[in-house]
């Protein structure tokens, strides 16, 4: 007992006293090792997943690859080789502060609380929550589900809006998406809410997509940004720039196309004002 | 009382009793002795029904054991047995340990269970130990409560299985006192023991076992006078020189 | 640069709310699981030891196949596979009852159950076979030198391994939040994903998870105390029963 409370009190000023030190910055670190790691996700087409060729794609890491890696070994004036780190919403944040990766590039949500612990890059993905229901279902968004039970991701910004809200809606929050999508196939809840662009991609890998319709208006705004560790404007410089100028120079558009088009992982047209709004994001050189 | 008629018994494919015939009356005591493993402990435990045989018939006060209408829980009430080992419930005091079967199985009001467990406990000569915990009596002690529980239940016959073969030398007589007074209130007793002068005072009859068969059996001053079989007399020689 | 500290993200806004909710769910599905698995461990642990060979087989069986399959599989089981078997309107009044926490207590009920079973089994295991004779040599049916004499020994004898047999349920109660209850685990990932604060909600979520264990282990070994069987820890000590 008393060697217990003993670890308890060590524990706990261990925990009290870690502190990751750092001196360098990012793009010193990399020049170092010659090394670019990003955390991304292997479950989330198609912007960061594994395909059926078992090669780890998405249109999140090709905006690495394409725009930000070459600015990189440019910059530093070496070649500089990326890396994937497996990263989650409940480990992306530990990853960047322990340095075991530099960028989160995969479906992360700017937001002003994530904000006080890490910075992020410009907006390169604009979506909001919706609802993935059966076809013809009487919910049609937010305001029909009062009293119906509803999944979402757990610890998403959604189910945080749904709470404060819609109280009455019966809320059960899933790690996963397939466990969500499991549960709404099977009728454990009646609709599953989630960034509608998510419920596109979940919509398209069904087995029968007509079964399901993606209902109701964007309730919540989400902006899709990638993250890094606080306080390093340099590198925040490198990787804005990357973005603008894929951006700027339509790269980021034939991307769109080839993941986002009518032949793509998952069909979602660009709406004129989304497009609009990416551009404004670029300023001048 | 009981009758063995032509009783085998097979543990897998040892053959551990053979043909066994043996009456035993009301009132008889009966020793029963022979070298380690030639089934003298089987045979007693097959009285009650602790081991089922597979051939012959066994009778015990009238009923046969193979009788499908045979209850054993009903036959052990009338057959009481006491073990090398205590085996005394250790969570239960001595008078909760002597007052458990009466009460849960003839019924009887937790007072007169009560009443009756005194009682004994002043007959094996330990009335001050009524709320003790078995582990805080000596091994003799225990072995008198064991007698006292099994006699709880008014049985007919009492079964002994090598009763002090566990205890400490000084402790093996108030043991043996015990039954000797049991015998001489007319209890009918199959023991198995070595203590030989307890079958010389107390037994009606001996009965000498070797690998599973009744090699003799007789009156003890003849059994021990002029043994007739060369192995009993080769048992009791090894014996009786300890 | 270094990770900045800020404990007060546990108190601020709902978080100490969250933390709370959640460990009454823990305490809850554990508790409601615990007596689910302690009941069909004593039973099926008992039934292990007995002499009648198909009921034998039954309890065996039982605890292999339950006890060799992840808890996972069965948190899934129990909620997804199960239900759709189930009248429509069952189907419903439980999705609207909980059926995820119920599903849960199923999951993990059953599961510990199994090994329950055999922490029960190889307690009855320990005690000399000839006690049990010595019981029903005295006319006690099996049943009843069970109930009266073989369980209640058992029973004492297995606190220390039943006891870590509980803290592991606690602890595997998490396992309940792939299906969607909102436990302790669940409740530190919110307010990680709410906060941003990862080292600190999880800190906070260890601490409580050790003070419950703790106090679980402290009370259990308070009990074994007072229910010892007189004479038999300095017995124990030396080897015999
Ligand atoms: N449950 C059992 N399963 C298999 N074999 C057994 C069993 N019980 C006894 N035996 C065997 O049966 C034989 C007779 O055993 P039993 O206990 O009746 O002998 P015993 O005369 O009482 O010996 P001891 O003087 O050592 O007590 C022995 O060979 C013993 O090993
Ligand atoms: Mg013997």
């Amino acid at each position: 007992m008393k060697r217990l409370l003993l670890l308890l009190a060590t524990f706990i000023s261990v925990a009290g006293s870690i502190t990751v030190a750092r001196a360098e910055t990012t793009l010193e670190k990399i020049s170092q090792t010659g090394i670019f790691t990003i955390g991304t996700r292997t479950g989330s087409p198609p912007f960061a997943y594994v395909n059926k060729n078992n090669e780890w794609v998405g249109f999140s890491i090709d905006l690495v690859e394409t725009s930000i890696l070459p600015l990189i070994s440019k910059k530093l004036n070496k070649q500089i080789k990326l890396e994937k780190k497996e990263s989650a919403p409940n480990t992306r944040i530990p990853l960047l502060t322990s340095n075991a990766v530099d960028l989160i590039a995969e479906t992360m949500s700017d937001t002003q609380s994530r904000r006080e612990q890490v910075d992020f890059s410009l907006t390169f993905f604009a979506t909001g929550a919706q609802f993935l229901v059966k076809r013809g279902t009487p919910i049609k968004g937010i305001q029909t589900i009062a009293g119906k039970r509803i999944a979402a991701q757990q610890g998403s910004t959604n189910a945080k809006i749904i709470r404060e809200r819609v109280p009455t809606a019966k809320l059960l929050e899933f790690p996963d998406q397939p466990a969500a999508f499991q549960a709404l196939a099977q009728g454990q809840v009646q609709a599953y809410t989630n960034d509608g662009i998510q419920l596109a991609g979940l919509k398209a890998k069904a087995p029968k997509p007509d079964e399901w319709a993606i209902v109701g208006e964007f309730f919540s705004y989400e902006p899709y940004g990638m993250a890094m560790r606080k306080n390093d404007s340099d590198f925040r410089q490198v990787v804005n720039v990357g973005l603008m100028e894929a951006i700027e120079s339509g790269k980021y558009f034939e991307l769109y196309e080839k993941w986002f088009g009518p032949k793509g992982e998952v069909p979602y047209p660009l709406a004129p004002e989304t497009k609009r709004f990416l551009q404004m994001q670029v300023v001048p050189k | 009382m009981i009758e063995f008629r032509d009783v085998d018994k097979w543990f897998g494919s040892l053959h551990v009793l053979k043909r066994i015939n043996l009456k035993v009356s009301g009132g008889e005591v009966v020793v029963v002795c022979g070298p380690s493993g030639s089934g003298k402990s089987t045979l007693i435990r097959c009285v009650n029904r602790l081991e089922s045989i597979q051939s012959g018939e066994i009778i015990v006060d009238g009923q046969s054991l193979l009788d499908p209408k045979f209850d054993p829980s009903k036959l052990r009430t009338d057959v009481g047995m006491v073990f090398q080992s205590f085996n005394l419930y250790p969570h239960m005091t001595v008078l909760q340990n002597i007052t458990l079967a009466p009460t849960k199985v003839k019924g009887l009001a937790a007072g007169e269970a009560e009443k009756v467990a005194k009682e004994l406990l002043d007959r094996v000569g330990i009335p001050d130990k009524a709320g003790v915990y078995p582990a805080n009596l000596s091994g003799g002690q225990q072995q008198r409560v064991a007698i006292a529980r099994a006699l709880a239940m008014k049985p007919k016959i009492m079964l002994f299985d090598e009763p002090t073969s566990a205890l400490d030398p000084e402790m093996i007589n108030e043991v043996l006192e015990v039954m000797t007074d049991l015998a001489h209130d007319g209890m009918t007793m199959v023991v198995v023991t070595h203590e030989m002068g307890f079958a010389r005072r107390v037994a009606h009859r001996v009965v000498f076992m070797d690998e599973g068969q009744i090699i003799e059996e007789g009156k003890p001053e003849t059994f021990f006078g002029a043994p007739q079989s060369p192995r009993a007399q080769q048992f009791l020689g090894k014996i009786l020189s300890h | 640069m270094t990770y900045n500290f800020d404990w007060s993200v546990l108190w601020r806004g709902q978080s100490g709310l969250w933390l709370l909710q959640g460990l009454v769910t823990t305490i809850e599905i554990s508790v409601v699981a615990w007596v689910v698995a302690f009941t069909l461990g004593i039973f099926s642990g008992a039934v292990r030891t007995v002499s009648i060979t198909p009921l034998r087989w039954l309890a065996s069986f039982y605890v292999e196949f339950f006890r060799n399959v992840p808890l996972l599989v069965w948190m899934f089981f129990w909620y997804f596979a199960v239900p759709p078997l189930l009248p429509q309107p069952l189907q419903d009044w439980l999705f609207d009852h909980g059926a995820e926490f119920w599903a849960g207590v199923v999951a993990l009920g059953v599961y510990h159950g199994a090994r329950f079973s055999e922490v029960m089994r190889s307690g009855i295991q320990s005690i000399p076979k000839t006690l049990f004779e010595a019981a029903v040599s005295t006319g006690l049916t099996m049943a009843q030198a069970y109930r009266l004499i073989i369980i209640p020994i058992a029973l004492r004898l297995i606190i220390p391994p039943a006891t870590n047999e509980s803290l592991n349920l606690i602890k595997n109660s998490s396992v309940a939040l792939t299906i969607g209850v909102a436990e302790l685990t669940f409740q530190t990932r919110q307010i990680e994903t709410y906060t941003a604060k990862a080292f600190e909600a999880l800190t906070a979520g260890t601490l409580i998870y050790l003070v419950l264990c703790l106090a679980i282990a402290t009370t259990m070994s308070q009990l074994e105390k007072r229910f010892a069987i007189p004479g038999m820890i300095t017995k124990r000590q030396t080897g015999e029963f």
